[in-house]
């Protein structure tokens, strides 16, 4: 009965549909939150969206993983093997940015005892 | 092992340098590395020229494009590499001999200030649309941690901001990569311009705006830098000195350089670019008229030369590019000389709010005449370098018949002549200095002003004889707008 769900269109639009709202949640807390860690949060919301809908729109049901062995000789029928590696890449490098988004903010809070995005705003001089 | 003079050196070196930072600590040998690092990749650099002069230079790596990543030095990205390397040099040297503040001296300016040399190179050599990404990155976050690196509430609050609106632009460029490899199934950016014309218009069309948003925040034009003085504001002027000098040249050249090599017709985005660059131009300087902390001033004066910049690159004709090339170099220069004057000063008087700086020039008459010749050299009078390249960029619009260009520029050079006056007027304000002017340290040595003597000497023999510079200039304006002798290089030898 859900097999109409194997199709790639529906399958594809699924996930960017899917991409999509994670992105816009992701947008709606990175303006409409206060709190630095929930802006680092919809920050990382965002980015996941983006990995998602490359790694779902690049691969269609049914392929396989890319490496040539016992009985597959050809390169048929396999996934792309770039936007796999590209996500990973991109993964470990937020992950990283997030990290030290987070030690500044802890830094930041020690010294003011705030960790609203709305004093970092009006910083004068 | 036989050494050969290729591209890869200008990313492995620093990079190489900075991870083994541990042992230079233990040698004590940091400051001499920071020093000589970018000093030996200038020499490469320099060395370079004949090389390049003939043919560009492709360094593949593993595989040939477009299937593998590829590093590709012409005459406009070997100009921009000899550029960082120069700016980082002078900071360097500056740092060495000058600097006392114990976060400006150690292990880890060491390791960001080359991991920002290596984000910069990597950024204007790469020939791939991920590894773009990647340099963005590197360059990015060794920039937030710079901005922070006093460790103090406003450096926090700058590195914390920059982190922040810098993140949302790589998340926007991550997500025209994605875009565009999933609509051409292509990385490399020579294969990716002669694909992009097959894609459906309204999908170029968001890529397009996608990439604007992301280096539009990155290289600081109009609509997307209000995060800009606030950032140049917490940082250390010699730290805003690499993003001005450095970092933000990195960027506007990827962004024309991406609008080149994607749009096969320039017209479209001809507009797009002028009307920011004109926009950044006009906004900042208005802007600028109105500060009171010299940090927010330098900030909004770079922003409008950003613009100014950017207006002529965008015109995409030989002329005004050479002449933009041109004025990066002398900015580049006199910002370095006005960012560094900062830093002085800032040691001196404790503050660098218009009235603590009254009477300034007697504390410190080195400082204050060499702000002086900054300041006339940003105007671009003569005899400074910013006169022969503000005028190469008028005769460019002029041959062209545009009038507005030309009445904008002389406009807003107009307006720096006001507020530039209005900061030479105070610093030699015929009072006392400030009770907080410290004038009771020892003054600076002689030897913490040989970096800043040597930059405005630069700036005078560039002024005295831009031909010095001419062929190159004109070599990389060419480099830059000939789109197929770009994709021939990079695709004739794949095939």
């Amino acid at each position: 009965m859900l097999e109409f769900l194997d199709s790639p269109s529906v399958l594809h639009g699924l996930h960017t549909i899917g991409s999509l709202t994670l992105f816009a949640v992701g947008l709606y807390g990175l303006l409409g939150k206060r709190h630095l860690l929930k802006v680092f949060i919809s920050l990382a919301l965002m980015e996941l969206a983006v990995y998602l809908l490359f790694i779902a729109l690049a691969t269609t049901p049914g392929e396989t993983a890319p490496i040539l062995s016992d009985g597959l000789t050809a390169f048929v029928g396999m996934a792309d093997p770039v936007p796999q590696a590209l996500t990973l890449t991109a993964i470990v490098i937020g992950m990283a940015v997030l990290a030290l988004g987070v030690s500044l903010a802890i830094r930041y809070h020690r010294l003011s005892a705030s960790a609203d995005i709305r004093t970092l705003a009006d910083a004068k001089d | 092992m036989e050494f050969s003079a290729s591209p890869v050196w200008f990313i492995a070196l620093p990079l190489l340098a900075a991870f083994s930072a541990p042992l230079w600590t233990r040698w004590h040998l940091l400051d001499h590395l920071l020093f000589g690092v970018p000093l030996v990749l200038l020499i490469l650099a320099l060395g370079l020229f004949p090389t390049v002069h003939e043919a560009p230079l492709l360094e593949t790596i593993v595989i040939a494009p477009p299937l593998g990543i590829h590093l590709h030095l012409d005459s406009a990205s070997l100009l921009l590499v000899t550029l960082f390397c120069f700016a980082v040099t002078l900071v360097a040297a500056f740092l060495w001999l000058g600097a006392t503040d114990s976060h400006l001296r150690g292990r880890r300016p060491f390791v960001l200030i080359l991991l920002l040399l290596v984000g910069g190179n990597g950024l204007v050599l790469t020939g791939d649309l991920f590894n773009l990404y990647v340099f963005l990155e590197i360059a990015g976050v060794s920039a937030y941690v710079l901005s922070a690196l006093r460790d103090d509430r406003p450096a926090l609050e700058a590195g914390l901001k920059y982190l922040i609106i810098g993140s949302v632009a790589a998340l926007f460029f991550l997500l025209a990569v994605v875009l565009v490899y999933l609509q051409t199934g292509q990385l490399n950016l020579a294969a990716v311009a002669r694909e992009f014309a097959a894609i459906p218009p309204a999908m170029q069309g968001l890529i397009a705006l996608l990439m604007l948003i992301g280096l539009g925040i990155k290289s600081e034009l109009f609509p997307f830098n209000f995060w800009v003085p606030d950032v140049y504001r917490g940082s250390d002027p010699a730290v805003t000195a690499l993003f001005s000098g450095l970092l933000v040249k990195a960027f506007l050249f990827v962004l024309v350089h991406l609008a080149v090599l994607i749009w096969a017709d320039p017209a479209v985005a001809r507009v797009w670019l002028m009307t920011l660059g004109a926009l950044t131009l006009i906004v900042a300087e208005l802007a600028a008229l109105r500060q009171d902390d010299m940090r927010r001033m330098l900030a909004y004066s770079s922003l409008g030369q950003i613009g100014l910049i950017m207006l002529a690159l965008g015109f995409f004709s030989e002329t005004t590019t050479a002449g933009a090339f041109f004025h990066m170099i002398n900015h580049t220069l006199v910002k370095l000389l006005l960012f560094l004057v900062a830093a002085l000063l800032l040691r001196r008087c404790l503050s660098l709010r218009l009235e603590d700086l009254a009477g300034a020039a007697r504390v410190s008459p080195l400082a204050a005449g060499l702000f002086v010749v900054g300041a006339l050299g940003v105007l671009g009078l003569p005899p400074f370098g910013g006169f022969m390249s503000k005028l190469w960029m008028l005769q460019g619009f002029a041959e062209a018949q545009r009038i507005w260009p030309i009445a904008l520029i002389l406009f807003a050079a107009l307006i720096e002549a006001g507020y530039y006056f209005r900061w030479i007027r105070v610093l030699y304000a015929p009072v006392a200095p400030a009770a907080s002017a410290d004038t009771k340290t020892t003054p600076e040595p002689w030897a913490a002003y040989a970096p800043l003597l040597l930059i405005a000497g630069l700036m005078l023999l560039l002024g005295v004889a831009p031909f010095l510079l001419e062929t190159s200039v004109v070599e990389a304006a060419h480099a830059l707008l000939d789109r197929d002798l770009t994709l021939q290089s990079v695709l004739g030898v794949a095939q």
